[in-house]
């Protein structure tokens, strides 16, 4: 954690649909610039939270601040992302990253050449004038992180992002994801099921159970950065994988599967 | 450039085939059957009688296009409008669905007459018509366009921030493009007849239809033929035209990059420019606020690998 208090509160947040419990009493908080991974089996109310974070779902108690301002059931504050990549068809990637300006206040010739620069930086620059179909899985899901970036808000909810690349690509997504985050100074909420993914990016592990969710455990990934492939083979990311995959398959965790 | 030139010439040519073979199998079946000039003349003098008669045939023609085309625009303008109109409201369209698909189980020919009671017998009940079988394809397939718009599309709108409408113009709106294309090419086929028939019941400005009338009453069966021909033309050329915007308008279901024109005039610099190391002229918004030294690792240049 780098200090300077929470940067996102989800405070005694539950979440009900017709009667089933998808999110009980769940707290948690973010510190400024972290990077957390959220694991846990299908079922144990990730992508909820995630909307409630973002605003989409109010929840039925509980608040969502955001330093330090409730922002419950507000929209309009946090970056989000998806594993599928929802790359508007008719926009070029350039056209992509700027959706965010398009759809509030409106595209300037300043948006354009920052977008066109963020994808010049990271890989893309010759692919400005590309419609999403002419790229790659991968390409695309940097396209929907550029555009996530764009926002210039400085929290990002990722929900499974990569998870429907092919295994290498997730393994150059990730590196990249590193390199982005090494660079920025932005407070990211990772979402997935890959246990190396999730310690491999984050500066801590939340588990999370199935049905209610809560939060099992809290683990904290002192692996220093920057990070690069190295890591998934040394002996403290195996032992802390470990520790996580223990956690993930504790009899409560199983039990309320 | 010349591998496109070579695909329009092999689709060119297959086109003219296809023409080739209907008149073929004309020619076949006049000779098969041993039918009598009078009962159906051969292509080439259906094609001749067009020839000779075009100072009559022009100004029917135009007559039978403009119906065609003013029809079809109003048909298209309707229908598409009352697609938005229906998408906003379940109640809306559980009410206006069934009425539209009555309105389209009425045989057009019963209506056509009370039609010109109703608006006289000028160019009015014509374009009626055109555009009363024009618009029913295109309410339908405006209507299924806006409802397979993906939901996750509209969250990701909201959590921008953005409006109602504005997401609606953004996002679900250039979604109904490609269906809404679809109904326009049968609209299209379809709005020949429709003014054909318009002309049939309701007419005192002679088109194709009313010379079809006439021709047939008297068995001039080569005029007949030949107005059907040049109806049959009319109907694919709007059926093409429409083909024709909508590549224009859909570049890129048919194109991987956007056309230099749309291009926005700062991309040159910043993307393709050496001077002014402009990979971090834009991106100075991302890292300006980062002061040097912040211990967040190295700034990783060449960290991106492209796939």
């Amino acid at each position: 954690m780098n200090g300077g208090g929470s940067k996102v509160v989800v405070d005694d947040v539950t979440v009900r649909f017709d009667g089933a419990l998808a999110l009980d009493h769940l707290s948690l908080e973010i510190g400024r610039s972290e990077f957390v991974s959220i694991v846990g089996p299908s079922g144990s109310g990730k992508s909820t939270l995630f909307n409630v974070v973002s605003g989409l779902q109010r929840p039925s108690s509980g608040r969502v601040l955001l330093d330090g301002r409730d922002i419950t059931g507000e929209t309009g504050h946090v970056g989000y992302m998806l594993q599928k990549d929802l790359l508007i068809p008719w926009r070029t990637v350039v056209g992509n990253i700027v959706l965010g300006a398009a759809l509030t206040r409106g595209v300037r010739g300043r948006d354009r050449e920052d977008a066109a620069a963020l994808a010049s930086r990271y890989g893309l620059g010759e692919f400005l004038d590309h419609y999403p179909h002419a790229l790659s899985g991968g390409m695309r899901q940097r396209v929907a992180l550029m555009r996530t970036l764009a926002l210039n808000t400085d929290v990002l909810l990722l929900d499974e992002p990569f998870g429907a690349l092919d295994s290498q690509t997730r393994l150059d997504m990730q590196l990249w994801l590193l390199s982005v985050y090494e660079d920025l100074e932005v407070t990211i909420l990772f979402v997935t099921h890959d246990v190396d993914e999730a310690i491999l990016l984050a500066d801590r592990v939340t588990v999370m159970s199935v049905r209610p969710g809560r939060i099992l455990a809290d683990l904290p990934i002192p692996l220093p950065r920057p990070r690069d492939l190295d890591v998934l083979t040394s002996p403290a990311f195996v032992d802390l994988k470990r520790q996580v995959l223990g956690l993930l398959h504790t009899p409560a965790a199983a039990a309320a599967g | 450039m010349s591998a496109f030139l070579r695909k329009s010439a092999v689709r060119l040519a297959m086109a003219a085939l296809a023409v080739g073979l209907i008149f073929g199998v004309w020619n076949l079946v006049i000779f098969a059957f041993d039918l009598k000039a009078y009962a159906l003349p051969t292509p080439q003098a259906s094609v001749s009688a067009i020839y000779h008669r075009w100072s009559i045939f022009q100004p029917l023609t135009l007559q039978t296009i403009k119906e065609t085309a003013y029809g079809f625009g109003i048909g298209a303008a309707i229908g598409f409008l009352l697609g938005v109109f229906m998408s906003a409201s379940k109640t809306v369209q559980r009410l206006v669905y069934p009425a539209l698909i009555t309105s389209q189980a009425v045989p057009i020919v019963a209506i056509a007459a009370p039609l010109a009671i109703l608006f006289g017998f000028g160019v009015l009940p014509k374009l009626v018509i055109v555009a009363w079988v024009v618009f029913f394809p295109v309410v339908v397939n405006v209507l299924d366009g806006l409802a397979h718009v993906d939901r996750d599309l509209v969250n990701l709108a909201r959590v921008m921030g953005a409006k109602r409408t504005r997401a609606f113009i953004a996002i679900q709106l250039p979604a109904t493009l490609s269906p809404l294309f679809s109904g326009l090419k049968i609209g299209a086929t379809y709005a020949v007849t429709g003014a054909v028939i318009g002309e049939w019941v309701a007419s005192a400005q002679q088109g194709l239809g009313t010379y079809l009338q006439t021709a047939n009453a008297s068995l001039d069966t080569p005029g007949v033929m030949g107005a059907t021909i040049l109806l049959t033309a009319i109907g694919v050329a709007s059926f093409l035209l429409v083909m024709a915007v909508e590549v224009a308008a859909t570049p890129w279901r048919s194109r991987s990059t956007a056309r230099r024109k749309t291009r926005f005039p700062g991309e040159m610099l910043v993307g393709h420019s050496d001077s002014d190391t402009p990979d971090t002229k834009g991106a100075r918004r991302w890292f300006g606020s980062h002061p040097a030294g912040v211990p967040r690792g190295s700034r990783s240049e060449s960290r991106s690998r492209p796939r």
